[in-house]
């Protein structure tokens, strides 16, 4: 067995993907449009209203796995990831952020890419 | 016996040749029900419209990351070397391995928290849960062998 005291990379290969990173490209890109599309008839300040980022319980996603998850992206530390995980688990359901439109979709679709059910809605 | 452990800042997955071979057949008869399940690839939205300019930006890239991840847990175990992870690559096999088990439990039928209690002990051993589960307990030590943050 090799020595594995200094960090080096692994002999597997890790796809190339960026994961979120793309993600986050094409929703920016396309934020603009969108809220165009979505915003006619609204006014401004519904418009600016921030929206909610919300997760869903399913009967098998771990919840050791969901803990890292919120700490990795929304930098949470163990108690409020554990709080959140929790209230998703007990509840149904939790709003894990708040936040304006285009950052919400990114956070939507990092939770995707992760496994997690997770759905947006207006504050 | 398998094992995981962390070692320093990599993930070090202690595994012979029969388990390399068990998980990699796992790997390939699940990945194809991975496309049809609805819980690997959830709405982001409730109304249409906006669902549709969701998956329109976003629908392609979540695909391809996947399709990245399974790529990655794949590779990594079909090799002779020792398996010893990156924290990426770690998250990589995170990811795949939780959609692996969203797509089986979503094809078995396993729809509501408790659906443990409604198959006997000898169910629980035998194909498919036991596969369920064996996925499961990789990714829990996977989990409990990343570095603390």
């Amino acid at each position: 067995m090799p020595s594995l005291g200094h960090p080096r990379i692994a002999p597997c290969a890790l796809r190339p993907h960026a994961l979120g990173y793309a993600v986050v490209s094409a929703v920016q890109e396309g934020v603009a449009e969108l809220t165009e599309t979505v915003g006619s008839g609204e006014t401004q300040e519904r418009r600016d209203r921030p929206w909610k980022v919300i997760v869903w319980n399913d009967p098998v996603t771990l919840m050791s796995y969901v803990v890292f998850v919120f700490r990795r992206l929304f930098g949470y530390d163990l108690e409020t990831a554990t709080r959140l995980m929790l209230q998703v688990h007990n509840e149904g359901r939790a709003v894990v952020a708040t936040e304006p439109r285009e950052r919400a979709e990114v956070s939507v679709a990092q939770l995707h890419a992760h496994g997690l059910q997770a759905t947006l809605a207006r504050d | 016996m398998a094992e995981i452990r962390g070692q320093g800042e990599l993930v070090e997955v202690l595994v012979d040749s029969r388990e390399r071979r068990a998980l990699l057949q796992i790997v390939d008869r699940v990945r194809p029900m991975v496309e049809q399940s609805n819980w690997a690839f959830p709405r982001a939205y409730e109304d249409d419209e906006l669902e549709q300019e969701f998956q329109r930006l976003a629908g392609a890239d979540l695909a391809v990351s996947r399709q990245a991840d399974l790529d990655t847990l794949r590779s990594c175990l079909d090799q002779d070397s020792p398996i010893e992870l990156t924290e990426e690559q770690t998250w990589s096999w995170l990811r795949a391995l939780n959609v692996l088990r969203l797509a089986l439990a979503e094809r078995l039928g396993l729809d509501e928290d408790g659906w443990e209690e409604r198959f006997s002990p000898r169910q629980h051993r035998r194909p498919p849960l036991a596969t369920l589960h064996l996925l499961s307990w990789v990714q829990e030590e996977l989990v409990a062998a990343l570095p603390p943050r």
